[in-house]
C-alpha cells in the first residue's frame, strides 16, 4: 500500500504524475488505475473573468490534510495505491490545480475512491482560494453543494 | 503572544499581530477582544466557520490559552 502526496509550488504535468503513479504500483494484483484532474478556469462560477487562482497554504498544516484524505481513501476502498499532487500559490486558467490517482482491483473502487477524495480535499484540505480578476479579488469558500456533496459519504466512509 | 491570520483574515488583518494574554483567557474571549480592536474583520472573525488553531491543533472556542502559545485563525477552507 503506497500513498503519495505532493504539495507542488510550480505547476505540473498530469500525464507524467499519472505515468510514476503507475510505474510505481506497489500492487501488481491492481486491476484498475482511475484518476482526476482539476483545472483552472477563465471564468469564476458567476461568470467574471479570472486571470489567476491563488491558493494559500499552511507550512505546517495543508501536507497533512492531503495525507489525510489519501489514507482514508485507502482504508475505505481498499486501494493499493494512491496519490495526490495539489498545487499551491498562483495558479493560471488552464493550469492544472489537482490530480487524484486511485489503484484498486476493481474499477469501482478506483473510481469511487476519486470522486470520495475531491469531495474531501473540496472542503477539508488546508488551502484557501482566491480568484483574481480585472473586476477584483474574490475569497471562495465551500458552497452548500460542496458540504453536500461531502454528507455523501459520512455512512459509508465515517471519519 | 503571536497570533496568524489566514486567507481573508489575513487581508483585512496582516500575517499576525501580538497581543497579551488576558488570565483565563479562553480562544472566544480572543476572538471577541480581536474583533473589538478590528472592526473591519469583526464579521470574519467571529464567523462560526472561522476556527483556532493552537500550535498545530485546532481547538474549540472554549480552549484556555496561557499567552504562551502560537494560534492562528482559519477561514473556511476550500481545496481541491
Amino acid at each position: 500500500m503506497a500513498v503519495i502526496v505532493r504539495l507542488a509550488t510550480e505547476t505540473f504535468a498530469p500525464e507524467g504524475e499519472l505515468a510514476g503513479f503507475m510505474r510505481g504500483l506497489a500492487n501488481a494484483e491492481a486491476g484498475a488505475v482511475a484518476n482526476f484532474v482539476g483545472i483552472a478556469r477563465s471564468r469564476s462560477g458567476t461568470g467574471e473573468e479570472v486571470t489567476a487562482l491563488f491558493l494559500e497554504h499552511h507550512p505546517r498544516l495543508t501536507l497533512p490534510s492531503l495525507e489525510q484524505v489519501g489514507r482514508d481513501a485507502v482504508g475505505c476502498f481498499a486501494l493499493s495505491d494512491v496519490k495526490i499532487v495539489h498545487r499551491c500559490g498562483t495558479v493560471a486558467p488552464g493550469e492544472p490545480i489537482v490530480l487524484v490517482a486511485a489503484a484498486a482491483a476493481h474499477r469501482r473502487a478506483a473510481l469511487t475512491a476519486v470522486d470520495y477524495m475531491m469531495d474531501r480535499l473540496k472542503s477539508e484540505a488546508v488551502f484557501w482560494k482566491r480568484e483574481d480578476g480585472p473586476a477584483g479579488s474574490v475569497w471562495i469558500e465551500p458552497t452548500d453543494q460542496d458540504r453536500t456533496d461531502l454528507e455523501r459519504w459520512s455512512e459509508a466512509c465515517p471519519e | 503572544m503571536r497570533i496568524g491570520f489566514f486567507g481573508k483574515l489575513r487581508d483585512a488583518l496582516g500575517d499576525e499581530c501580538e497581543l497579551a494574554a488576558e488570565e483565563g483567557e479562553t480562544v472566544a474571549r480572543l476572538r471577541n477582544r480581536l474583533a473589538d480592536l478590528h472592526h473591519q474583520a469583526d464579521r470574519e472573525l467571529l464567523g462560526p466557520r472561522v476556527r483556532a488553531c493552537v500550535d498545530g491543533v485546532i481547538v474549540g472556542d472554549d480552549f484556555l490559552l496561557t499567552g504562551q502559545e502560537q494560534i492562528e485563525f482559519l477561514p473556511p477552507l476550500s481545496g481541491g
